[in-house]
């Protein structure tokens, strides 16, 4: 009798040691597998590159919104002011109707930046590259082969053939950008740089160059005013 | 005698297991995890600073409206003028819309974890989102958003390290969604079209990417949340 119940002590005793010791197996794994995906997850994705890429960034912009603030201010001020003497300010209108045009591709422009020339065939993905990373860089007026790119212009390749806007652009390109030479200049390296493995490419800076081409917003039939 | 040895055996794995997560504990110096520390609150001051010069140009621009309309109501000249403002606003992305359109969900894959497949096509790249707003507009979107960002003729896509920026540094995190106004039908054609994105679809199947479309009668596009300032284009003539 004694004996057995000896036995079934002892029996317990291992199980309650095993027990333990899974608990606290299990107990270390868990930890283990958690703080090897949360040293992943943040190394994966806010690495001390990515962070100081997106502090560039982020100061880059808040100066260029600091000056739209600016610009703003003052246009209020003047509409203000005018206002307030009792008259009427279509000039100040017509200015900022100007501005959109020019942003909208609606009318010809004028200025300084780059002028990209490129034999041979380009898929629709580079030239989307090309225009994005030209954009990044402060572009603010585009043309191809004559044609005036604005953000909205779809770039599709059909087959080899490379369309801009539903025209055809063939495989002797000229881009020509408007804009800070001094920051279209890298970006324009950068496409270049995985284009001229295929194509050559030739970048020339144009301390004034002329974009004729316009296009004529397509009218909204969809969309509504308002929220 | 056994249990002795069950003791000592599952001792033993524990001390193992503690020793590895010991050594998997990162350790580093001081200084790293003071400039990590610098990195990470020069962000949010920075992204702080972003939105309250947003949420400035917005109120400027409400007031700089509010002038103008008064303007208008003042002169017939200026009327007119008003009226074609208007409209290249709403083609600029100055103006919220709403309509029938289609909207585009995207997320991000599963990891293969495999050493031979280090291609990163299980995550969304921003090239993924300029090809789908390209579609759209091939499809005749009249105004697109992405994760409420208005994409007006300034915007560009472009990483900052591992982080998918456009207009002015707006951080786009997955899952995306694409909204664009237009006729559904046709919006919806482009997108499925076979030919267009292959690449993306075929990540679709390969890593369970997400990528799905659904048609709307009515979605709405916010008002892009800055403005225009041109330096070196000037009008001919």
């Amino acid at each position: 009798m004694r004996n057995r119940s000896g036995e079934v002590t002892a029996r317990s005793q291992r199980l309650i040691v095993i027990s333990l010791i899974a608990l606290g197996l299990g107990f270390l794994i868990m930890v283990q597998l958690r703080s090897q995906a949360a040293v992943a997850r943040t190394l994966a994705t806010q690495d001390d590159t990515s962070v100081a890429l997106l502090i560039n960034d982020l100061n880059r912009a808040n100066n260029l919104l600091l000056q739209q603030s600016t610009a703003l201010a003052e246009q209020q001020a003047q509409l203000h002011q005018t206002l307030t003497s009792g008259g009427t300010d279509s000039q100040a209108l017509s200015k900022e109707l100007t501005t959109l045009r020019e942003v909208n591709g609606a009318v010809a422009v004028h200025g300084p930046g780059l002028e990209i020339q490129i034999e041979g065939a380009v898929m629709d993905f580079e030239l989307q590259d090309a225009l994005n990373n030209l954009r990044n860089a402060g572009a603010e007026a585009i043309s191809l082969n004559g044609y005036r790119i604005v953000g909205s212009t779809p770039v599709v390749s059909r087959g080899d053939v490379l369309m801009v806007a539903g025209h055809t652009v063939g495989t002797s390109l000229v881009l020509l950008v408007i804009g800070d030479a001094e920051q279209l200049g890298p970006a324009a390296d950068l496409s270049a740089s995985s284009l001229q493995t295929r194509v050559q490419v030739s970048i020339q800076r144009k301390s004034d160059l002329a974009i004729t081409a316009v296009v004529t917003p397509r009218p909204l039939i969809y969309a509504q005013l308002g929220k | 005698m056994t249990v002795l040895a069950s003791v000592s055996l599952a001792t033993f794995l524990v001390a193992g297991l503690a020793a590895t997560q010991f050594r998997s504990q990162p350790l580093p110096p001081s200084n790293r995890v003071a400039r990590e520390q610098a990195l990470r609150q020069s962000v949010n001051q920075l992204e702080d600073q972003n939105h309250a010069l947003k949420a400035r140009v917005q109120a400027l621009q409400a007031d700089v409206k509010a002038g103008e309309d008064e303007t208008a109501r003042r002169s017939s000249a200026a009327q007119e003028v008003k009226a074609q403002l208007d409209e290249q606003k709403a083609f600029a992305g100055l103006t919220a819309l709403h309509g029938p359109g289609l909207t585009v969900l995207l997320h991000d894959g599963t990891d293969p974890n495999s050493p031979s497949d280090q291609s990163l096509g299980w995550t969304i790249h921003y090239q993924d989102l300029q090809d789908i707003v390209n579609v759209l507009w091939a499809s005749g979107a009249e105004a697109i958003a992405v994760n409420g960002q208005r994409i007006v003729p300034t915007t560009a896509f472009h990483y900052a390290g591992v982080n998918i920026l456009v207009n002015n540094a707006s951080r786009l995190s997955p899952p995306y969604t694409v909204i664009a106004l237009g006729d559904p039908s046709a919006l919806a054609n482009g997108v499925g079209n076979p030919d267009q994105m292959a690449e993306l679809k075929s990540r679709n199947r390969i890593y369970g990417l997400g990528f799905s479309w659904l048609r709307s009668t009515r979605l709405s596009v916010p008002v892009y949340d800055a403005t225009f300032l041109l330096k070196y284009a000037q009008p001919v003539g």
